[in-house]
């Protein structure tokens, strides 16, 4: 999965900048929802899946609470989740595909633990350690999607950082005395940051996925919570009454993985093999 | 000339069919013993992530008779319930006992007491059918949609595809199935919204499948499409396809003799990749559409934090992705002349 210079073609800045600007603003959106919201997230205002009108533009939940200011305020938390298990996940496989890169040995371990959580899917590896770890909340959900995660992405940066560690500038460094660390931040990283932003655009694509999985299936944030996935499991009895209560949440979800995904392959550098963007 | 089958967005020279083994053919004995081979690496792979899952619900904190454990109830209660699960025993002890028990099919005990592989049995093959359907029609739709996005590169349908396919990919199977549900039930009252069983616990009609293998497939047909869609650009480029566009072959011929044989191990790589998402994504579409497979019983399990439960349905999903991944292992030595 080597990245030839010549087959690395950009695109121009602006085109780029315009398939970032959906997440983007989506994302300041929810950052900014809660404290737009015109009701509290946990006081009924109105009857129970009430229909939209009067003072509730999308009607209320199972409890009567306002459908519009949940929605306001469910995007926070898992965006943040999200943007922390991307940051997590790209740093961690940055630095372990580095070394893997220059010392083949850890590369072959990291190699074989990718095949075998390959056998394990994403959301019954959350469901997983977020059962043996009851106490563990958010942080036993954000733990295992960065285990899950790590392996694929230390393939990728592993596969661009092999030219790299092989050409004669590394070589000299390394026969120099340099030590590992120095090659790994100083040598090999600096030059791999086109493909560790796209890597970070992918992975949030993916933890936006398992992070509103594991909500959906109640192993994150928990009731009064506002969340747009657990609102969609919360309200989906009372569809028939009022569909907004579900499809709100839906439409969000759905549109920031949407323009997340956008702004992801707006970063990926084009090249040849289209396919490998291993989620 | 080979500019009108390949897309101009891929003109790397470095793709090439995947690692393309050019030793001669050996004779039978030697393909037996490097099925054997396969076969033992896919099994060892299977038994450490088996391994991996035992320690993961061990060494993280919390346990099956603490989960169950109920208000008021007395210390020596608890303790008398760690007998019963045997959680009492050494932990390598349980480890032996559980992983020389799951080839013969016991999956070990719930918290609640029961055998999990009973608890599995019947909506196992429920999930696998959901699944399956959902395999089957990925491939299917794929195919057609990377095939037909293939005969016009750079052309509307082509980019039409691609952009559609990129934007389901990445949309979680809950959202998928809502919007179906609302269209396809609620508004349009064409299928129904939830699956009743039979009174053998299988789902009651066909049509109550559709909208689940639906909600399953579209982020995953979305994916195969554009590994279709690559894997058929890469393929262009080989001398014996340009040959073929020379001497003035018709496009679907092409395809269909030049094109397709060549991107078969990539494509068959891309979906046996597919089936975990699908097998994960199977436990959380039955639980919108009340499907009696593995997802209900894990609904169940995450109420009853029953982490044994869990256990036992990575196991089995483990082995059946494993044994898929060794069907797409088949289908590339087949595909290439042969050579495993």
């Amino acid at each position: 999965m080597t990245v030839p210079e010549r087959a690395v073609r950009h695109r121009p800045r602006q085109a780029v900048a315009l398939r970032i600007l959906p997440a983007f603003l989506l994302i300041a959106l929810a950052v900014a929802g809660p404290w737009l919201a015109p009701h509290t997230i946990d006081t009924p205002v109105t009857a129970p899946y009430a229909e939209p009108g009067g003072g509730t533009p999308l009607g209320g939940d199972q409890l009567g609470r306002d459908v519009l200011t949940r929605l306001l305020a469910g995007g926070r938390e898992l965006i943040a989740t999200s943007l922390l298990v991307a940051v997590l996940v790209t740093g961690v496989a940055a630095l372990l595909g580095a070394v893997g890169a220059l010392r083949p040995a850890v590369g072959r371990i990291v190699e074989r633990s990718a095949d075998v959580l390959m056998l394990l899917p994403a959301v019954l590896g959350i469901l997983l350690v977020a059962l043996s770890w009851p106490g563990g909340g958010r942080f036993a959900v954000i733990a295992a999607a960065v285990v899950m995660g790590v392996p694929y992405a230390v393939r990728l940066v592993a596969g661009a950082a092999a030219p790299v560690a092989a050409s004669g500038y590394v070589e000299a460094s390394a026969v120099g005395g340099e030590r590992l660390w120095h090659l790994v931040v100083r040598e090999v990283l600096p030059n791999l940051r086109a493909t560790l932003l796209a890597l970070f655009g992918l992975r949030f694509v993916a933890a936006v996925y398992v992070v509103a999985t594991a909500g959906f299936l109640q192993v994150g944030p928990q009731p009064p919570a506002a969340d747009w996935a657990l609102m969609i499991r919360e309200n989906a009895g009372g569809i028939v009454l009022n569909p907004w209560a579900v499809l709100a949440p839906s439409i969000a979800i759905g549109l920031l993985a949407m323009s997340v995904n956008l702004a992801a392959s707006a970063l990926v550098p084009q090249t040849g093999r289209k396919a490998v963007t291993a989620l | 000339m080979a500019g009108s089958l390949s897309s101009p967005a891929t003109q790397s020279p470095t793709g090439s069919a995947a690692g393309e083994d050019l030793r001669p053919t050996r004779p039978v004995l030697s393909w037996v013993l490097r099925l054997g081979g396969l076969l033992a690496r896919r099994a060892l792979l299977l038994a450490v992530l088996l391994a991996t899952v035992f320690a993961a619900v061990e060494l993280l904190p919390g346990d099956a008779a603490n989960a169950t454990s109920e208000r008021g109830e007395s210390a020596t209660d608890l303790a008398q319930r760690r007998e019963l699960l045997g959680l009492d025993r050494p932990v390598l002890t349980r480890f032996t006992d559980w992983m020389t028990g799951l080839p013969v099919g016991d999956l070990g005990t719930s918290a609640r007491g029961e055998s999990v592989a009973d608890l599995l049995s019947r909506p196992f093959p429920n999930t696998l059918l959901l699944g399956g359907l959902a395999l089957l029609t990925t491939l299917a739709v794929s195919l057609a949609l990377g095939c037909w996005a293939a005969l016009k590169p750079g052309g509307k349908a082509d980019r039409a595809v691609s952009a559609t396919a990129t934007g389901v990919l990445a949309l979680p199977e809950f959202v998928v199935a809502v919007a179906l549900v609302l269209v396809f039930a609620l508004w349009t009252d064409w299928l129904p919204a939830v699956t009743l069983t039979d009174a053998d616990g299988s789902p009651a009609s066909w049509q109550m499948l559709v909208l689940p293998v639906l909600a399953l497939s579209i982020p995953q047909i979305g994916w195969n499409t554009r590994i279709v869609r690559a894997a058929l650009a890469d393929e262009a480029k080989a001398p014996h396809v340009e040959t073929a566009v020379i001497d003035g072959l018709p496009r679907h011929r092409v395809l269909i003799h030049h094109l397709l044989p060549g991107a078969t191990p990539t494509i068959a790589a891309g979906i046996a990749t597919s089936t975990g998402m699908l097998l994960g994504g199977a436990v959380v579409v039955e639980t919108i559409f009340n499907y009696p497979g593995i997802g209900s019983v894990l609904a169940g399990a995450v109420t009853d934090r029953d982490s044994p439960v869990v256990a036992g349905v990575v196991a089995v999903t483990g082995a059946v992705i494993t044994g898929v991944l060794l069907l797409a292992d088949l289908v590339r030595a087949w595909a290439s002349g042969g050579r495993i």
